[in-house]
């Protein structure tokens, strides 16, 4: 319960600085939101994964969506925000494996607890770097666009590599 | 050990890919800070997570046990590589409880050995197999798992536990062998049975000089021999009522009076046989003895209720089994047709028989007006059946889950004072 909970909080903090940004289109991103918001609570619930992913994509996309509504630069939070969807992801993860009773050692947890603080801030800094190298003027040109494709392609490889391995 | 499907790999792989592909499609730059979260784990999943190698070893404490004993099931453990996490599952069948789950979650370190340690309970007699081991093994944020059973299996005979008897149903005739029994017919032995004239032959020893005294002339003392006698216990392995929770079944019941009743005999020095009567016949000869004990208790354990629509009959009986003057002690339920004609057709055939009802009443709670008129009608029918029997000459006597052994056991030595059978 305190992991599903850890895990509703940044998805539930993410969501309201979306909609607070939002204005005048608040209402319609809310909706949507509240439909990402019932979707992870049955995830949570129910121990879904892949109810999780859906509404951690509807979390994701009612923030970009917001931005782009909005029309503004570069928002410098998205690496927090990016930060807080994965810790929900994670906490969640961690919350379904916790469904079955397992006496172990304490040291377990707070390994996981350890490499999961630590991912969390490696992520944020990876995101920062990438908002920061794009604040600082990156060219927006074609070969950028193939790369960003690229990258693209790179990371479902990896998953693919990963799952098949 | 195989590896496992990894939701989570999809998942992450979806989230980075839908990520940087909206960051392409709308041209911005958060939604590439999104996925990258979600890349890093990949990445992270692909260094941290490593083929593993495992060995484990499991072993009992003990072979034989007795039911509500407690075991002691070691599972050591060894990896040379190293495991983040590793959870291990001791299979165990449903008769068995572990203080704190069968389940232990543990971190191995390379060249690491470790031992854990299960404290078994059997709470039902059975024949125990414990084990193999369901390994799984993941990294330490769960990316990717293996999982495989290892170990070896172990077997544990589980004993039932027996009753306190204070005394033994007599048979009504015992046999020609020594034993602890007086015979009800004369001859040479220790208990006083008669006065008799004396007879040519008789010697000096047995005359019994102060009646001799008094009726001028020589009498002698007649005795009753010590002679052991034939026990076969007869378990109708036909039908089984299950109980729930604490309440025990009543196959279960059965065995426990069977067992406890074949150390009662076997500690008098008196032979014990044994026939299950069911789906599948099985039959122990009478003999005695330690070793006869722990044979008949090990196919007691063994025995299971198998169902079948064969129509057997007395004549599937292998003969030596049914030794004459042999006292049937039958265990059954009463919910099966054929074991009570199988039974009605021994007493026919003359032989000492007691019918100890392992009841089921117990086990059945009518739940509405047309279970409750069933459940007095089914009443009705077992009571019309104990009649027959009784009219037969043989006592039937009732255990019930909450009462001892030795209650029915009483009362059929109540029922052979009162009412001798022919």
């Amino acid at each position: 319960v305190i992991l599903a909970a850890g895990a509703a909080l940044p998805y539930g903090v993410v969501l309201a600085d979306s909609l607070l940004r939002a204005g005048r289109f608040a209402p319609a991103f809310a909706v949507v939101g509240l439909i990402g918001g019932v979707l992870l609570a049955l995830a949570l619930v129910f121990g879904a994964p892949w109810l999780l992913g859906w509404s951690l994509l509807i979390a994701g996309a009612v923030y970009i969506g917001v931005l782009e509504a909005r029309g503004s630069g570069v928002d410098g939070t998205a690496p927090l925000v990016a930060t807080g969807l994965f810790l929900c992801a994670e906490l969640a993860r961690w919350s379904f494996d916790m469904r079955v009773r397992i006496s172990g050692d304490e040291l377990l947890i707070a390994r996981r607890a350890g490499a999961l603080v630590g991912l969390a801030i490696g992520a944020a800094a990876a995101s920062t770097v990438v908002v920061g190298v794009t604040a600082l003027g990156a060219p927006r040109d074609l070969a950028w666009t193939a790369l960003g494709a690229a990258a693209a392609a790179g990371a479902t490889a990896v998953g693919v590599w990963l799952a098949r391995r | 050990m195989r590896r496992l499907g990894a939701p989570v790999l999809a998942l992450y792989t979806g989230l980075a890919a839908a990520g940087l592909i909206a960051a392409l499609a709308v041209g911005r730059v958060e939604a590439v800070a999104l996925a990258t979260p979600f890349v890093l784990a990949l990445l992270a999943g692909a260094t941290l997570g490593r083929d593993p190698e495992l060995e484990v070893r499991l072993a009992v404490d003990r072979s034989r046990a007795v039911e509500g004993e407690t075991l002691t099931a070691t599972l050591e453990l060894f990896s040379p590589v190293g495991i983040d996490r590793l959870d291990v599952l001791l299979l165990l069948p449903e008769v068995a409880v572990v203080d704190g789950g069968a389940a232990r979650a543990v971190s191995l370190r390379k060249g690491e050995r470790r031992a854990i340690e299960l404290e078994l309970r059997p709470e039902s007699w059975s024949a125990l197999e414990i084990g193999p081991v369901l390994c799984r093994v993941g990294d330490v944020l769960g990316m990717r798992s293996w999982a495989g059973e290892l170990g070896e299996r172990q077997f544990v005979r589980v004993y039932p536990r027996e009753e306190t008897l204070r005394s033994l149903v007599p048979p009504l005739e015992t046999q020609v062998f020594a034993g602890n029994r007086v015979a009800r017919t004369k001859g040479e032995g220790i208990e006083f049975a008669d006065l008799r004239a004396w007879q040519s032959g008789d010697r000096q020893r047995h005359v019994n000089w102060r009646a001799s005294a008094r009726r001028g002339a020589l009498w002698v003392n007649e005795q009753h021999p010590e002679r052991n006698s034939d026990l076969v216990l007869f378990i109708d392995s036909y039908v089984d009522a299950r109980g729930t929770g604490s309440v025990s079944g009543t196959n279960e019941r059965a065995v426990r009076a069977a067992a406890t009743l074949a150390h009662g005999y076997l500690d008098h020095k008196d032979r014990v046989g044994l026939i299950g009567f069911g789906g599948y016949l099985t039959w122990l000869v009478p003999a005695t003895g330690l070793r006869q004990l722990y044979a008949i208790v090990d196919t007691l354990i063994e025995s299971d209720i198998v169902h079948s629509y064969a129509r057997r009959g007395f004549t599937v009986i292998p003969r030596r089994t049914l030794p004459p003057k042999a006292l049937v002690v039958a265990l059954t339920p009463f919910l099966d047709e054929r074991v009570v004609n199988v039974l009605l057709d021994l007493r026919a055939r003359g032989y000492d028989l007691v019918v100890v009802d392992v009841s089921p009443l117990d086990l059945v709670a009518p739940e509405s007006p047309l279970e409750e008129l069933a459940d007095r009608l089914w009443r009705l029918s077992r009571d019309a059946l104990r009649w027959r029997y009784e009219q037969a000459g043989v006592p039937v006597v009732t255990w019930r889950e909450d009462a001892p052994l030795a209650v029915p056991i009483e009362e059929v030595m109540t029922y052979r004072r009162l009412a001798r059978p022919a």
